[in-house]
């Protein structure tokens, strides 16, 4: 018996594995209960013990030997064969994805929700009213009666239904309606904003014929036009995030507001870019004024013992003067492109 | 309202420069909208041409020889038609801005020869629109003379926004006595003589109709002899300052008047008008072509002043153009009424005319001013066309009463907030011609001067003072909110709903959908396609696009889509919260999203498949952003034209829609067959209770870490079965041990049955007190399956 032979066969055997199966089947045809090595041990029976034991050392001397070869060559081939599995699985890591941006909301919804904020934190609390109106809450109640002046100031959009006088129902032109409502429904004190759509027919670069306010009031024995000016230099600071805003208040006419005022703040352009808050040119933000008591008294509240201010803000306006937006029409154009370019996603809104 | 500087000078003394007293309009409330200045067109100078030659490589064009008085020539190449020698223009040379184009002048060649300058039109000044050649200067200014002094630029423009209350400040006389309440100089008297000696009958006479509801009082005079023609240069010039085209010297003083005090007055030509005028209301079958040279049909509610046979003008809206002064006349009959402002304005809306007189008629006049009017008038006509005058004739009463006001002076305190003297108060007052009587220590009688009809209760007052007292004035007071306001927004429905709207506007962001807004309106097509209320159509829309209210946001947002997809979008997800209009009364506000899946060019990141059931899974999703379970509704196949009937979905609760939604009905898709992959959800928000939708619910579920079992069933039902029932069927058995039911397979086949499915669904059961056995498993299984057979008459299957 040549053990060293049968050791010599083993390890080129083991050698010229190339998988770990292979190797598999070289353990099993030396080591396993059938293999060359075994075998070796059962031809002993026929030696001296002498020899038996001289050779029975050798022979376990090999399949110690053999055993390390195998466990080493089999950590050889499972890297060997990991890493083939791994370069088999290589991609292209530079395929462009399809072109992706994240969803946003319009810019407009990031007013609404600052807007309402920033008056929660002072107290107003946010009331509705329908977009389709009777002529008694969008004018008469607010003391523009037929055929004055100053419904020609807004360009009303007509509906074919009549409301309970048989008057042709009109879509709100100002959010204004939701003061009588509340008014009429409440009793002082009365602090809320009502946020919402406003209509006029009017379509050009500036106008568009759908458009967002915000209408405040507040009601109270004492409110006065010096908390008018308070309150909504407050707003507007924290809404443009200025500190000491520059600002004008100016004499202007409202029928359901006296005194009235509008308030404008200023801006300068430096660099192409528009600064709120200081310069020396103004822009329109809001008209405002002391709650008319006609108004009033039409919601049966005795003026002589409430009285308080109300105020009504382009809301759109005040986006694209805060973003520097340019045309309102492209509010509702209903492009995702211009959602995606300015528009707020989950981070910012 | 537009005035010049020198104009206002007429009636106010003041030492005050333009920019002062544009300010001081603004802090007043006439706010100044525009103001133009031409000083800088000094630069521009008057040139003549001297010669002239036909450009050679083009046929508009000419080369000419221009001289601005000064040392040398110099060559411009211009196209206007009008180019002459010897025609005096005005030139800028190279470097200078022309702001009618926008451009600095720089020399160089026009089509191979060199052009040194221009010969500026009146658009190139913007002094007009007129673009039809260059200005021809035809008064005596020698070359060299700049543009200011030979185009009578001198004169700076305002133009100011005039409140529907001001109708006192629709004449320039009218804001210089603002100006000098102000303190800003001091009226002028005005500047004219009464004719003294009126010499005859008037030929014309007048009447009022009894049933004429619009005028009260007119008053006439008649001129005899006169010769109209072209106005005096000052004249002309004042209209042309404005923007108002000179016609002829009697017209353009009644335009002049109107302006200058307010006060619109008409002049006829007598001799073609009868004898015999009056102020009626019109007949069903009169017409009347009017100056503006359209025909208006009348009608019984419209005040026409009137001869013997033919309408001569629509009251205080416009005249006639057939009775009109030309340069030919030689007798003027001068009309000067008081009508009243709501008719006018009645008139002047249902007829669509905006005339000078119409927007000050319907404003309200100065009552006092008729007679001013008239002699103002008389006297012009006179001085400039001569003639001689008649004697009055008038119809009606000229009756007026100046309001009294009893006005307390601590009100002003109470609404303004800062204080101000019973002086300082009543020195406001008076400088705004307020008569101020019967003062003691609280309050005062007040008169209100004629032409303030705005004025009548003692607000409008403090309005009056805090205008002219100045808003800078009041102080900046930044009211505490109260615990009370606080907790009122804390509780309030309306803030809840909107803290909603942004969780749902969040939720939908995230899962990849865009907010787009879209008009609340329906196009005509929308409206055809979707079957909407008739009586939402609006009567007076702009276009096609926007002529009815919408009853839901499909059609507007498959446009919105159709666009976005043109642009080469691929992403076409987006959503839109806001109002749908069923009636003219109800109005509700929901959460409406599209989605339209197009191929991907990119096969290498392909989306994946998207179907009702991925759609389903995006409701469930912004449902449970609700805090809701979509499989706790009542869910049924829609009924609705809007979706496709075999693969949308209702959801209620009780008898409330909560929502629906599927795939959009292929007929609709036929307008928009690029998105026939489309599928839209509406969400009902508003029907869900406020509060549940705010906080959490109540389920408390406990984590358990005894060992959980899962055991399928598959059980053959009938297919219209309705699943979202067997769901909740399961879920009630045994609340403590059944801790998910997940639907996962369904299998149809002839061997179960045509009208069967075969649905399997994985339970998983866990108790939070032990590790059940098998026992406790067998038993439940066994519940399941009773009561699972029993209650939707269901087979289990092997």
């Amino acid at each position: 018996m040549d053990i060293q032979q049968v050791l010599k066969e083993a390890k080129k055997a083991i050698e010229s594995c190339e998988s770990q199966q292979q190797l598999q089947d070289v353990k099993v045809a030396y080591l396993g209960k059938k293999g060359k090595v075994t075998g070796l041990l059962k031809l002993l029976k026929d030696f001296t013990l002498e020899e038996k034991k001289s050779k029975g050392a050798e022979i376990n001397s090999i399949k110690v030997e053999l055993e390390e070869l195998i466990d080493k060559e089999q950590a050889i081939l499972k890297t060997k064969d990991i890493n083939s599995k791994l370069s088999n699985e290589f991609i292209d890591i530079s395929f462009p994805p399809s072109s992706q941006t994240e969803a946003k909301v319009h810019p407009i919804s990031k007013t609404f929700d600052e807007v309402i904020s920033i008056f929660a934190s002072m107290g107003y609390s946010v009331a509705e009213g329908p977009d389709i109106e009777s002529d008694f809450y969008n004018f008469t109640a607010l003391n523009i009666p037929e055929d004055h002046p100053a419904r020609e100031m807004q360009d009303t959009f007509y509906i074919e239904d009549k409301d309970d006088n048989d008057l042709p129902m009109v879509l709100r032109t100002h959010t204004s309606p939701v003061q009588i409502r509340t008014m009429i429904n409440q009793k002082p004190p009365i602090k809320i904003i009502a946020p919402g759509r406003t209509y006029r027919c009017d379509s050009d670069a500036t106008h568009s014929p759908m458009f967002h306010q915000v209408e405040g009031l507040f009601i109270n024995e004492s409110a006065n036009m010096s908390d008018l000016k308070g309150t909504l230099i407050e707003f507007c600071e924290k809404f443009f995030e200025v500190q000491n805003l520059k600002v004008r208040f100016r004499p202007s006419y409202f029928p359901f507001t006296e005194p009235s005022a509008e308030m404008d703040i200023a801006y300068s352009i430096i660099n192409n870019e528009l600064r709120i808050g200081e310069g020396d040119k103004w822009l329109e933000i809001l008209g405002c004024g002391m709650v008319n008591p006609v108004v009033l008294e039409n919601c049966k509240i005795d003026s002589s013992n409430f009285q308080g201010f109300a105020f009504g803000v382009g809301l759109d306006r005040i986006t694209m003067l805060k973003h520097g937006l340019k045309d309102i029409r492209a509010f509702f154009s209903g492009s995702i492109n211009w959602t995606s370019k300015n528009g707020f996603g989950l981070g910012d809104y | 309202m537009k005035f010049t500087y020198q104009w206002l000078l007429q009636h106010l003394e003041t030492e005050k420069s333009p920019e002062q007293i544009g300010d001081a309009l603004t802090n007043l409330g006439l706010e100044l909208e525009n103001f133009t200045d031409y000083s800088s067109y000094s630069k521009f100078v008057v040139a003549t041409i001297v010669d002239f030659k036909k450009h050679p490589n083009a046929d508009r064009l000419n080369i000419c020889q221009v001289d601005n008085g000064g040392e040398k020539q110099f060559q411009v190449i211009c196209g206007a038609p009008n180019v002459k020698k010897g025609l005096k223009g005005i030139f800028a040379t190279d470097g200078m801005y022309i702001p009618g184009t926008d451009i600095t002048l720089k020399k160089g060649k026009i089509r191979g020869e060199i052009s040194e300058g221009m010969m500026l039109s009146e658009r190139e000044l913007e002094l007009s629109d007129d673009h039809d050649g260059i200005i021809e200067i035809t008064n005596d200014f020698s070359n060299g003379t700049d543009a200011v002094t030979a185009l009578g630029l001198n004169d700076p423009i305002f133009e100011i926004g005039i409140t529907p209350n001001r109708g006192d400040c629709l004449g320039v006389r009218g804001i210089a006595r603002d100006l000098a309440a102000k303190n800003i100089g001091k009226l002028k008297a005005l500047d004219f003589n009464k004719i003294n000696d009126l010499q005859f009958e008037s030929p014309i006479n007048w009447s009022i109709a009894k049933d004429n509801n619009n005028c009260d009082y007119v008053v006439s005079r008649y001129f005899k002899n006169v010769s109209n023609s072209k106005s005096p240069e000052w004249l002309q010039r004042r209209l042309l300052s404005i923007g108002l085209r000179p016609i002829n010297a009697l017209v353009d003083i009644t335009n002049y008047i109107t302006v200058d005090l307010g006060r619109p007055l008409h002049v006829f030509d007598a001799d073609k008008v009868g004898n015999s005028l009056s102020m009626k209301l019109a007949s069903a079958k009169d017409k009347i072509l009017a100056l503006d040279n359209k025909e208006y049909q009348l009608d019984a509610t419209t005040t026409i002043i009137a001869d013997e046979k033919n309408p001569l003008a629509i009251a205080g809206v416009i005249g006639g153009l057939e009775s009109g002064c030309t340069e030919t006349t030689k007798n003027v009959f001068l009309e000067v009424a008081l009508f009243e402002p709501s008719k006018v304005a009645k008139v002047g809306r249902k007829l669509g005319i905006n005339s000078d007189a119409r927007y000050r008629f319907e404003r309200g006049l100065d009552k006092a001013m008729v007679e001013e009017g008239l002699e103002y008038a008389s006297f012009l006509i006179n001085q400039i066309c001569g003639g001689e005058v008649s004697k009055n004739i008038s119809a009606g009463k000229l009756i007026f009463e100046n309001i009294k006001i009893l006005y307390e002076f601590n009100f002003f305190q109470k609404i303004i907030g800062i204080e101000l003297s019973q002086e300082d108060q009543i020195n406001i007052l008076n400088k705004l011609s307020f008569k101020v009587e019967d003062v003691n220590d609280d309050n005062c009688l007040v008169t209100v001067p004629s032409w303030r009809n705005d004025i009548q209760k003692p607000i409008d007052l403090i309005e009056e003072i805090i205008r002219v007292y100045g808003y800078d004035n009041i102080k900046v007071s930044k009211p505490k909110s109260t615990s009370e306001e606080l907790n009122n927004v804390k509780f309030s429905l309306n803030n809840k709903k909107n803290q909603i709207i942004k969780k749902l506007k969040r939720s939908l962001i995230a899962n990849n959908y865009n907010e787009i807004i879209t008009f609340s309106f329906h196009s005509s097509d929308a409206h055809k396609f979707l079957q909407g209320d008739k009586s939402l159509m609006l009567t007076n829309g702009i276009s096609e696009e926007h002529a009815f209210m919408r009853n839901s946001m499909l059609y507007n947002h498959l446009e919105a889509l159709e666009v976005n997809r043109k642009k080469g979008n691929k992403n076409l997800n987006i959503f839109e919260i806001g109002p749908i209009y069923n009636t003219s009364t109800s109005q509700e506000n929901i959460l409406f999203g599209l989605s339209s899946r197009l191929d991907l060019l990119n096969k290498k990141t392909p989306l994946p498949k998207y179907d009702f059931y991925s759609l389903t899974r995006e409701v469930a999703i912004f449902l449970n952003t609700l805090n809701f379970d979509i499989k706790q509704f009542n869910i049924n196949r829609a009924q609705n034209s809007h979706y496709h009937p075999g693969q949308s979905a209702e959801l209620h609760m009780g008898k409330k829609l909560i929502a629906r939604y599927g795939k959009v009905h292929p007929i609709i898709l036929e307008n928009f067959p690029k998105l026939s992959n489309s599928y839209s959800f509406e969400i009902y928000f508003e029907n869900l209770p406020i509060d549940s939708m705010i906080r959490k619910n109540n389920i408390k579920i406990q984590e358990s870490d005894f060992q959980y079992s899962e055991k399928d069933f598959s059980f053959i039902f009938s297919k219209d079965q309705n699943l979202y029932e067997v769901y909740r069927v399961l879920t009630g058995i045994d609340k403590k041990l059944i801790r998910q039911v997940e639907f996962f397979d369904e299998y149809l086949s002839p061997e179960i049955g045509e009208e069967n499915k075969s649905i399997t669904f994985k339970i998983t059961i866990q108790s939070s007190e032990k590790t059940l056995d098998e026992k406790d498993l067998e038993q439940l299984h066994q519940n399941i399956i009773d009561k699972i057979s029993n209650k939707f008459q269901a087979k289990l299957r092997s």
